[in-house]
């Protein structure tokens, strides 16, 4: 397979990445709590659910925000050369994917509450059949990103 | 402006009417019991007298027209609709000829623009067929002055199909060997279903049948389906005709329902090549082409196809004939190495597997079929991986594959939506790694993976993109 690509997307992703998982982290928490309730206080649940339960918690608090997300931003890499868009993604199963820029239909970038926290936007970039994401870049990367793609696509569009 | 043929009121009211019983079914069930008949012939009597003027002010309030670079059409009794339709957004023409058009020489007309909405198409439910061809050709500003046309025609590339042809397709169609599998599969699960009495009786009276008879029985319904199978290819392809005209290909087709179908060549993404399992062993194939937008919900078949069969080596010169920009067919393929094997045979089995040991430990007498199942998906897990591979010629990329039929695609270049290449954590450690090729279909994309290839193949194929 090909070198990677060059660029990296911007560090603070881990941070936001690290809060989202641990905003979803309250689903199994909740779970947890859910199960607590139904074994001490209506007394319907063998007490070895809510100890299993406890224990997937745990181990999800320490991978989801604090190892994966490291692990995710160093595999993501991206670069937009002159006539295809070249991405990298995956922690154990590792994706580059390849759009030519004369297939780009358009480009969108977009930002949750989350991603605006940390000053951050997702590029997504859609052709005729297939829907591409690099998430987490810089506002101003992203826009210059957009900018340039929607440049570079303009060149030539042929049909479909 | 000109109308429709008068004859358009009466296909209006037939498929309002065919709408409506359907809403209505319930009650008329209902009513029957109730003794409400009277009221309900009443309601029903009004109904199609509405219906009718419908169809008649419908019919009326149609018109269409083309002017010089666009179709015009006016339509609607109380909300009017007038739609312009520019000659250069419109993608294909069809004339359909169902079974009530043809005794009076009639036709439909379909209008497809690019992109998949709905609302922008036009129809013209029914005209002469002379003024639907006369439509069509101005709309694809072509001017008709018959003799120059007729010697024209005559110079194009043409393929039509043999009865003997359409034979051999309807009866390798394979439909009959799905239709036995279903009822293989029915009879096991009835016979743990069903509950015991009714076992018992139907056991005694097939026990009381000789079983020659039963055999009769069974070779005759195997038989019958099998026919049913070939009826259907004559009706569906019969007087197949293919013909190339200078950028787009024209096929008509159909028994009772006469279907002429324009594909522009610059609306194909792609062809393929299909030997499915009951053809493959006589080295037949069907050759079709995916096409981008258009047409979504109006035919079943994914693709469309360019002949309904041909004995595979003759596809190159098929192809040479109709479609010389896709004439390229490789006789090598690069494949997966060796040590793909097991990703294969795996992925094939894993799911049979699971099933054997399920049923081995809830309903033991079946786990014997379920375990010649996986026997086969392990035989055609290792076929999946003997028939997969790539190459590349020139700007085309051509791209093999088995689900359970063979299928060879050609890709030319600028068709390429994206390139995705995967590897894992076992692929990296054995150099393999997988590529998924994304192409335009009718149903917004169709992803084509070669699965386990050796990585400087892969790189190959990324660098070509």
């Amino acid at each position: 397979m090909r070198q990677p690509p060059k660029q990296r997307i911007a560090e603070d992703a881990i941070k936001a990445w690290r809060l989202s998982a641990l905003l979803y982290l309250l689903i199994p928490v909740a779970l947890t709590i859910g199960a607590f309730i139904l074994t001490y206080v209506i007394e319907f649940l063998p007490p070895w659910v809510w100890i299993l339960l406890l224990a997937l918690t745990i181990i999800d608090l320490v991978v989801s925000p604090f190892i994966l997300p490291k692990l995710r931003w160093r595999r993501w890499r991206y670069e937009v050369l002159d006539d295809e868009i070249y991405i990298q993604h995956g922690i154990l199963i590792v994706t580059q994917t390849l759009i030519p820029m004369i297939r780009v239909q358009h480009v969108d970038t977009k930002q949750g509450p989350i991603l605006a926290n940390y000053k951050l936007a997702t590029l997504t970039i859609s052709t005729a059949a297939t829907i591409h994401e690099i998430p987490a870049l810089t506002e101003q990367e992203a826009s210059n990103m957009r900018d340039l793609i929607s440049e570079l696509a303009r060149v030539e569009q042929e049909d479909v | 402006m000109s109308k429709l043929h008068p004859l358009a009121i009466l296909f209006n009211i037939f498929k309002s009417v065919r709408s409506i019983m359907y809403g209505l079914l319930p009650i008329i069930v209902l009513a029957i019991g109730d003794g409400f008949f009277k009221y309900l012939f009443l309601a029903i009597g009004a109904i199609l007298v509405i219906t009718i003027v419908i169809g008649v002010l419908t019919w009326l309030r149609f018109t269409y027209e083309v002017t010089d670079d666009e179709l015009h059409i006016k339509q609607g009794i109380l909300v009017r609709k007038d739609r312009y339709i520019s000659k250069n957004r419109i993608q294909s023409i069809d004339l359909t000829q169902g079974i009530f058009h043809r005794p009076f020489g009639l036709t439909r007309v379909d209008i497809e623009t690019a992109g998949s909405d709905k609302d922008v198409d036009a129809s013209l439910s029914a005209v002469h067929l002379s003024e639907g061809r006369r439509v069509k050709n101005e709309l694809k500003g072509l001017v008709e002055t018959g003799e120059t046309k007729t010697e024209a025609e005559k110079q194009y590339p043409k393929r039509t199909i043999t009865n003997r042809s359409l034979f051999i397709a309807g009866a390798t169609s394979g439909s009959i060997g799905i239709i036995i599998g279903l009822f293989g599969l029915l009879f096991s699960q009835l016979e743990n279903m069903i509950p015991d009495y009714v076992y018992e009786v139907g056991a005694e009276w097939l026990l009381a049948q000789a079983i020659i008879t039963l055999v009769v029985l069974a070779i005759f319904i195997v038989v019958f389906l099998w026919l049913l199978g070939i009826l259907g290819t004559f009706i569906k392809y019969g007087s197949f005709q293919i013909t190339r005209f200078d950028d787009e290909l024209l096929i008509t087709r159909g028994l009772l329902e006469k279907k002429q179908m324009t594909i522009p060549l610059k609306r194909i993404q792609a062809v393929g090549i299909e030997e499915g399992l009951t053809r493959q062993p006589f080295g037949l194939a069907t050759v079709y082409v995916v096409i981008a937008g258009g047409e979504i919900g109006k035919t079943a078949d994914q693709h469309t196809l360019l002949f309904p069969i041909l004995k595979k080596r003759d596809i190159s010169a098929f192809l040479g004939e109709i479609l010389p920009e896709y004439n390229h067919i490789p006789d090598e393929f690069h494949r997966p190495p060796k040590r793909a094997i097991p990703y294969y045979i795996v992925r094939s089995i894993t799911l049979p597997v699971l099933a054997v040991i399920g049923s081995y430990l809830f309903i033991p007498l079946l786990w014997v079929y379920i375990a010649i199942f996986a026997g086969a998906m392990f035989i055609l897990g290792y076929f999946c991986y003997r028939d997969a591979g790539y190459t590349i010629k020139g700007r085309q990329l051509m791209v093999q594959m088995r689900r359970f039929s063979k299928e060879t695609l050609i890709i030319p270049h600028n068709r390429v939506q994206s390139v995705d290449f995967k590897k894992h954590f076992l692929h990296r450690k054995q150099g393999l790694a997988q590529a998924k090729v994304s192409i335009l279909s009718k149903l917004a994309g169709r992803h084509l993976w070669v699965k386990e290839l050796e990585q400087h193949h892969v790189k190959r194929i990324s660098d070509w993109i």
